[in-house]
């Protein structure tokens, strides 16, 4: 399971934490995270392809940032995405990402809860060995 | 608990000492009943504590009876912080600025309004946009948010989006002075110009309801509300500043981190970042959450617009000949410039109400005119099932809290632990049988609001009501709830 929710961390509110073997992989899957907790993926179809560059100025920050970016796409342009495809430059702290979505329609997709931000509650992407984690908690 | 030395102050309130923790500046004072106070999630204990310990905090750190954890400061919390020494900070509002509550009354009786009830929520469900990265049906120009966020109702009544009497029905009739477009990043304007007029999801709801007779506390006091017969139907309207506000939050969390090393303030968790109020970045922080506590202002106005467009469709009149005038709007997610007095001082203030309501008591300026005499309507709004209560604010409260008390029933259950119980359609069907129509953008977001993952609302507001920092009037119970 490349992410899993934590029930106990904010009672009020979500939390996962995501665990991959790569950093790109760790991006990807909290970008997955942060949108199922919006809609049922698999409900959206690959109708529109967008790509977003980040960079900030750490390692923690360019997730914070990658995340809320993708909230912000979702309040602005009213698209969800179900396919994330990252590429990061640790040398300059930025990343790319290409994404393939579509506009939300309340018809068709099965839609959850509005995300309002993440947070820095227990925000910190972490090294050990082989593997990269990070818990995320977003204010519902 | 049993680490936790409360000193009980009376039934009701209960104080720890700042010899609790190092580096507490005030002691913490938290109102529950022994049960509430029992049950309450521990966070509350440390967070209240955290919050007493911030520079200038004046007097005591609050939690109310519904406190539960939050980011930094808890849900339920009141901290005042001197305007000269203390700090401003966005945790101690939220991310959601003005999230409050509006209630609308009519001059229907529930035995009118019982047959038409599905009509009238299919088509308020319709008009009102609610859940994820929804549109709203009101547009404006980006070249007007300036003005919409710098002047909230008292805009809309200008430009035909509010009735004469709506800016004076809602809390500093209806704009909060010292917005500042020019401090809001275009990120937020971005995601605020076209929510107008949206519900949101998560927590918030848009309630039809009725006056339960047999909670019908004090009708000499409903009557000067506008609330004059035992089954009368009020809506009740709970949402905040949306994506606006949000993105305000979070862009000003960033600055205010990088902000402390400068001040050389720590703080003893990440999520209470906070500034001088004074600083240039305190003062930026507060221009633009004011501009989106107005903007929560005007979202809840198109709302209303759109519930009265509803009502007058439904029961063919207009729906001024319904009486559908506001009897109040608070904010539950502030914070405010105030002046207060106690102990023989008057100081100015920031008051920080994170999950808290003001609670004006009689004779305050601030109180508007035709309410002045009894003190301001607070309304607190419980979880779907289980209803909600307007009550007044209180001499006592001015004296004894920064004029502030509770906001709701506060959450006990995750939303995964509430999801497990039940499930939405089960709760739907069960809510039906109970006399409560709901009508939900998503089955999953219902089963997570159920009222088994709240608090006992009327515990709650008995606590507020014993300590003397509101006052009951009357409480109201569903008939019909959208939720977003």
């Amino acid at each position: 399971m490349p992410y899993r929710f934590l029930p106990d961390v904010a009672l009020a509110d979500v939390a996962f934490e995501a665990r991959s073997s790569s950093l790109e992989g760790l991006f990807e899957d909290c970008a997955r995270a942060l949108t199922d907790v919006m809609v049922d993926r698999g409900t959206l179809q690959p109708r529109v392809e967008r790509s977003v560059t980040v960079s900030s100025e750490s390692l923690d920050r360019l997730l914070y940032d990658f995340l809320t970016e993708l909230v912000v796409i979702k309040d602005v342009e009213s698209l969800l995405f179900k396919d994330f495809s990252v590429t990061i430059d640790r040398s300059s702290s930025s990343l790319k990402c290409v994404m393939k979505g579509e506009e939300i329609d309340r018809e068709r997709h099965s839609l959850r809860n509005d995300v309002k931000a993440v947070t820095m509650h227990m925000f910190g992407v972490k090294r050990q060995g082989n593997e990269w984690s990070v818990t995320v908690v977003l204010d519902i | 608990m049993e680490t936790v030395p409360f000193a009980q102050v009376s039934d009701v309130v209960w104080e720890i000492p700042t010899s609790y923790k190092q580096g507490m500046n005030v002691p913490a004072r938290l109102y529950a009943t022994k049960r509430l106070l029992q049950e309450m999630d521990k966070g509350v204990f440390e967070q209240v504590t955290n919050v007493a310990c911030l520079p200038g905090i004046v007097r005591y750190s609050y939690a109310m009876a519904d406190a539960h954890w939050g980011y930094g400061f808890p849900i339920g919390g009141v901290a005042a912080f001197d305007t000269e020494k203390g700090v401003i900070s966005p945790g101690g509002v939220g991310f959601d600025v003005n999230c409050g509550m509006r209630l609308v009354r009519t001059n229907l009786r529930f035995n009118e309004v019982r047959p038409k009830i599905k009509e009238l929520v299919d088509l308020i469900f319709r008009l009102v946009p609610a859940g994820v990265g929804v549109k709203g049906l009101q547009n404006f120009a980006q070249a007007q948010m300036g003005d919409i966020t710098k002047w909230g109702v008292k805009w809309c009544a200008e430009h035909d989006l509010a009735w004469e009497d709506d800016p004076e029905h809602v809390e500093e009739g209806g704009y909060i002075k010292g917005a500042d477009i020019s401090k809001v990043s275009r990120q937020a304007i971005s995601r605020g110009i076209s929510q107008f007029g949206t519900l949101g999801s998560g927590n918030h709801y848009l309630e039809i309801q009725v006056v339960d007779p047999s909670r019908y506390f004090d009708p000499e006091l409903a009557k000067n509300f506008g609330i004059v017969h035992e089954d009368q139907v009020l809506v009740m309207i709970h949402c905040g500043s949306r994506g606006f506000g949000h993105q305000i939050c979070t862009d000003y969390l960033r600055n205010f981190e990088s902000g402390m090393k400068r001040f050389g303030i720590q703080v003893r968790d990440r999520d209470l970042a906070c500034l001088p109020f004074n600083s240039r970045e305190g003062q930026d922080y507060y221009a633009a959450m004011v501009c989106a506590a107005n903007f929560a202002f005007v979202n809840r106005q198109i709302i209303v617009n759109r519930v009265r467009d509803a009502f007058s469709q439904v029961f063919h009149k207009d729906a001024e000949s319904l009486d559908m005038h506001l009897i109040y709007d608070v904010c539950h997610n502030i914070a405010k410039v105030e002046r207060h007095s106690f102990d023989g001082t008057n100081v100015e203030v920031v008051v920080h109400r994170k999950g808290a309501t003001r609670s004006f008591g009689p004779g305050h300026p601030d109180v508007p005119a035709p309410y002045r005499s009894m003190g301001q309507p607070v309304i607190i709004g419980g979880s779907m099932e289980t209803g909600s209560y307007l009550l007044v604010g209180t001499k006592k409260a001015m004296e004894d809290t920064f004029g502030s008390t509770a906001h709701g029933s506060g959450r006990t259950m995750s939303r995964t632990a509430a999801k497990k119980t039940v499930s939405g359609s089960e709760l739907q069907k069960k809510m039906l049988e109970r006399g409560i129509y709901v009508k939900a953008v998503t089955m999953e977001g219902l089963a997570e609001e159920a009222g088994m993952a709240y608090k006992d609302i009327s515990e709650v507001v008995e606590t507020m009501d014993r300590a003397g920092i509101s006052k009951k009037v009357v409480a109201l119970r569903p008939i019909g709830n959208i939720k977003g």
